[in-house]
């Protein structure tokens, strides 16, 4: 019989990599497992940032990272949206909020009432009905209620990148994962297994399980037999990244900004001390120099001479967990920076590899049941972020053109389909976005439900009408009531006191 | 078509006045004409039925008094299933409803606990971790309202009831909301020529039915479903060899039992489902393994209580419709699909079709886009209750018999045979999403079958030593607090739910 896992090795960079090991660290260091960390080269330039969905948050209370803290070390923001601009030429910008799902079993969803009021000549837009949106637009941040009511909304963060790696850092090795003596010279393969890591002093690592949070590269999973990447370039096209900083902007928003141009994306995510810039595009259509002009005509704001440029190759290991190496983060689902997800796919896999953590060194029968599931997770993110490039509607710009005509990944077509017919998102196993999020994306994206659920209709009009402008009201005023970025973060000059008393 | 407006449901029975009642409830008879074909001359398969507890989400849906669903259909309540004889002769076991143990908010399941526990010496019999096994072992049922819970575990059920009271209560119920039930048979189906929709059907005195959307109820045959539209049957008798049973009723047992009786037996399994006039027993037999006589014999002569009836033997063929839904049809119940009775399933199937055609409901006429999703969600449906079923055969000790080598050493679907994998390493299976089957119940079964895991989730040895015996001793007290609170099942029906001592005709 095999022995149980007492050895893992976590090989990687930045943020992944001390993610991954302080999670292993918390939950199974006390058993006796002992955690290596074997650090890469970074990836990081001083100009990146990290944007984060809500799930962040959950992920930082299982490790015991305190919110405060966080975004005092990180110059953070909280998110509480994405705003996306010029997707479609002469259509007004959209929001992408997290609105909280209420309790299943309850009323249809809210989106089955406005669709009948919007076919039904209601002009207001289903984004007024979102709590997150309302906050985003007054730039203010959903804080939880006390107690649970009928409707509240999450936040994520923007953070500054290479301060938020070193927190993660700092946090694995005090809660007791060892950093190796040196750097990784050589992985040792065996067919589908790692016999070995070599480091750069000589000294080799061996470990009963592998972790790899390489990120892109796929330092480990990569080179075992077995492995192979699926490109999604088809759904995700741009394929370079460019990195930047622009000055602070002199009231924070509480969201992330999104615009189209020809060839690609920028995006703008505010920062205590500055705001970052992001831009994705294809190389094949325009040039490094030419995009950082367009951010900066895009932006209004100039630009600095700290740009950094990368590559990009959206895709995903087919077997994510090969032999005793499990790929986690973009080592295992590459995506496109759209949509905030890169820490969120770390998240996934770390915890899913939690959940299935293997019960014996040896076999690992858990790899079928992590390669499902987290192929089914990054698929259902790929499709959320596809939906933005494959519903464009700029017209006349040939590489919008072309993705536009590339047929749908048929999950994202199935979900376009059913809320088309029906305003119904058709769930599946691992999704990270629910009902709300979907919908809003693709109304967002242009795709109008034609019907809805009949039984909307066992409500009078009186009552229907009613409970529109109940929702309506209601978010309005709850958003009133959440304070705005600046005091929530304590930049606030008038009340300092108050903050700090919270703390 | 226009608006839909016309709604026909052909056949009665149980899936038939599940159907009205449901419609009648959400859809309302308002705007939309429900009629109800069924013909008095058709028997209904009716004989005892056991459920699930998310039946009592339908109860729920239709706003049902349970009480008075209770005492309308003779029902007792059901805590789960007694499985004796399956992994060898002379062994027995329970399949609990609930939870068990109790949520450690730690990210894995209690059951992980309990085998790091169990591993290292502890008592193996882990329902005294279930308060619902623990109240049925002691004939205990009450309701346990999540308000008054405090730190003690709640109690899950389910019903046992009459299959045939159960139509009866729902077509009072549906008659009352305005649903229309036709008396007859049908003769003749039309279509019409252009789109193949069915337009109406004709009945044997000469009158018609028109309607926008018919729901096939009709039985194994499938008289629209199949006969019309030949959706074809996926046969999964290689797996679930069983094709008869024979049935009878027999007189109530002094004090019902709050759970159903599984017994195997030398070519399948006999079940009873106590009701509170009568009990429900019948043997569920593989025909090439044993004869019709033989096997009513064996059942006449095991009944613990006196027979009221003399037995009959029905006929079936374990698999599903390969489509469920066909352009303006739906098929509920048995020209649906069969699984055999052996957990409970076939209202739960039922109603599930219910639910899941409701937030598909049609407009107009209905979007294949909407149908497709619909056949994959009900085949996956379908598929897991499969698998679930086969691995009572599977996972057995029994060699016996023909019929149990047969079922020893089949071929199971990959779906399964991963589940099987996965616990025997870690003793859990990772249901989908969409499961009706949990982690619990499929611990229950593979446990109970004789699978004992070698393993368990190492977050689980994070737990010190002492914390571990504290932890299992609170959750152990406080369902031994909550089961002797209970009164006993017999009592709780007494108070609150007896059916009439004497039934008359509905």
């Amino acid at each position: 019989m095999s022995e149980r896992v007492q050895t893992v090795a976590v090989v990687g960079r930045d943020a992944p990599v001390w993610l991954a090991a302080a999670a292993v660290q918390r939950a199974l260091g006390r058993t006796g497992v002992t955690v290596r960390v074997v650090e890469q080269e970074t990836r990081l330039a001083d100009v990146d940032v990290y944007a984060a969905v809500p799930s962040i948050a959950s992920m930082h209370r299982l490790l015991g990272l305190d919110e405060r803290l966080i975004l005092q070390v990180c110059n953070g923001v909280p998110m509480v949206a994405q705003r996306f601009s010029n997707w479609a030429k002469g259509a007004p910008p959209y929001f992408v909020a997290y609105d909280d799902e209420p309790p299943p079993g309850g009323d249809l969803p809210f989106t089955q009432y406005w669709t009948k009021g919007m076919l039904e000549g209601l002009r207001v837009g289903l984004e007024e009905f979102s709590l997150g949106t309302a906050c985003a637009r007054l730039n203010a941040v959903p804080v939880p209620p006390s107690e649970p009511a009928p409707l509240s909304a999450s936040y994520g963060y923007h953070l500054d990148a290479p301060r938020y790696a070193e927190l993660a850092k700092q946090l694995a090795l005090r809660l007791g994962a060892q950093a190796a003596p040196a750097g990784l010279r050589n992985v040792d393969v065996e067919g589908d297994r790692i016999a070995g890591i070599d480091l750069a002093d000589g000294t080799r690592i061996a470990a009963d399980l592998y972790i790899d949070a390489s990120g892109a590269e796929a330092r480990l999973i990569g080179n075992l037999a077995g492995a192979g990447f699926e490109p999604w370039s088809d759904w995700l096209p741009c394929d370079r990244l460019l990195t930047a900083s622009a000055p602070r902007l002199p009231n924070l928003p509480a969201f992330s900004q999104i615009s189209a141009f020809k060839s690609g994306w920028v995006g703008l995510f505010p920062l205590q001390d500055r705001t970052a810039l992001v831009a994705a595009y294809s190389s094949g259509a325009i040039g490094d120099a030419e995009v950082v002009e367009l951010a900066s005509v895009i932006s209004r704001m100039p630009v600095g001479g700290d740009a950094v440029v990368s590559e990009l190759r959206p895709g995903m290991q087919q077997r994510p967990w090969i032999g005793n190496c499990v790929a986690v983060g973009q080592a295992a689902i590459a995506l496109d920076p759209i949509d905030a997800l890169d820490i969120h796919t770390t998240h996934g896999c770390i915890s899913h590899l939690m959940t299935l953590f293997p019960a014996t060194a040896g076999e690992f029968p858990e790899a079928d049941a992590y390669n499902r599931s987290i192929g089914a997770f990054g698929t259902n993110l790929r499709d959320f972020q596809a939906a933005h490039y494959c519903l464009n509607r700029r017209f006349d710009d040939p590489f919008w053109d072309r993705v536009r005509d590339t047929a749908m990944p048929p999950g994202l077509k199935r979900k376009v389909d059913m809320f088309d017919a029906r305003a119904l998102v058709p769930l599946t196993d691992e999704e990270s976005f629910y009902e709300q999020g979907w919908s809003g994306l693709l109304l967002g994206c242009g795709v109008i439900p034609k019907g809805y659920d009949p039984r909307v209709d066992g409500l009078p009009d009186e009552a229907h009408i009613q409970k529109v402008q109940d929702r309506l009201r209601g978010v309005a005023a709850i958003a009133r009531q959440m304070p705005p970025v600046e005091q929530f973060l304590g930049l606030d000059h008038a009340v300092p006191a108050q903050v700090s008393g919270q703390a | 078509m226009n608006t839909l407006r016309d709604i026909v449901i052909v056949g009665g029975g149980t899936a038939g006045w599940m159907a009205a009642g449901a419609l009648a409830k959400c859809v309302g008879t308002q705007q939309h004409r429900i009629t109800l074909i069924e013909s008095e001359e058709i028997g209904t398969v009716g004989v005892g039925e056991s459920t699930i507890p998310p039946i009592q989400l339908f109860n729920k849906l239709l706003g049902i008094d349970e009480d008075e669903f209770v005492r309308e259909t003779n029902a007792t309540f059901k805590l789960g299933i007694e499985f004796v004889d399956w992994r060898h002769v002379g062994h027995n076991y329970f399949h609990n409803f609930g939870l068990l143990g109790a949520d450690l908010r730690t990210g894995i399941s209690f059951i992980q606990y309990w085998l790091r526990w169990a591993q290292a010496g502890g008592d193996p019999d882990q329902l005294r971790f279930s308060a619902e096994a623990e109240a049925a072992r002691l004939g205990k049922f009450g309701r346990t309202p999540p308000s008054q819970a405090g730190n003690q575990p709640n109690v899950n059920y389910a019903f046992q009831f009459d299959a045939s009271t159960y139509a009866a209560y729902l077509r009072r119920y549906s008659e009352r909301r305005g649903v229309v039930r036709k008396e007859g048979k049908v003769v003749n189906v039309r279509q019409d020529s252009e789109t193949g929709c069915i337009e109406a059907v004709d009945m044997a005195d000469g009158s018609g039915v028109r309607g926008d959307f018919f729901i096939d109820c009709s039985g194994f045959r499938g008289l629209l479903i199949e006969q019309v539209y030949k959706a074809g049957f996926e046969d999964w008798s290689q797996w679930l060899p069983n094709d008869r049973a024979a049935a009878v009723p027999a007189e109530r047992m002094a004090d019902p039992t709050p759970f159903t009786l599984a017994r195997a037996r030398e070519a399948g399994w006999q079940w009873r489902i106590p009701l509170q006039h009568r009990t429900g027993n019948g043997y569920v037999f593989c025909s090439s393994y044993i004869s019709d006589d033989e096997a009513t014999a064996r059942l006449m002569e095991s009944l613990g209580q006196s027979a009221l009836a003399d037995p009959k033997v029905l006929r079936f063929k374990a698999g599903r419709r390969k489509a469920h839904w066909v352009k303006n049809v739906l098929a509920l119940g048995l020209s649906s699909g069969f699984l055999e009775p052996l957990e409970s399933t076939s209202i739960h199937l039922v109603q599930a079709a219910i639910t899941k055609f409701l937030d598909y409901f049609p407009q107009r006429e209905p979007d294949p886009i909407l149908v497709d999703r619909f056949n994959d969600e009900m085949r996956f449906q379908y598929e897991t209750i499969r698998d679930f079923i086969i691995a009572h055969y599977k996972v057995t000790e029994r060699e016996d018999t023909e019929f149990w080598r047969y079922c020893k050493h089949m071929n199971i679907p990959d779906t399964l045979a991963e589940k099987i994998e996965l616990f025997m390493m870690r003793g859990e299976v990772k249901p989908r999403w969409a499961d009706i089957f949990s982690e619990v119940s499929w611990f229950a079964i593979l446990y109970g079958q004789g699978l004992v895991p070698t393993g368990h989730h190492p977050l689980a040895d994070a737990m010190s030593e002492d914390d571990l015996e504290l932890t299992l001793s609170r959750i152990r007290s406080a369902i031994r607090q909550r089961v002797d609170g209970l009164p006993s099942h017999a009592d709780f029906i007494r108070s609150c739910c007896a059916a009439r001592p004497v039934t008359t005709a509905a």
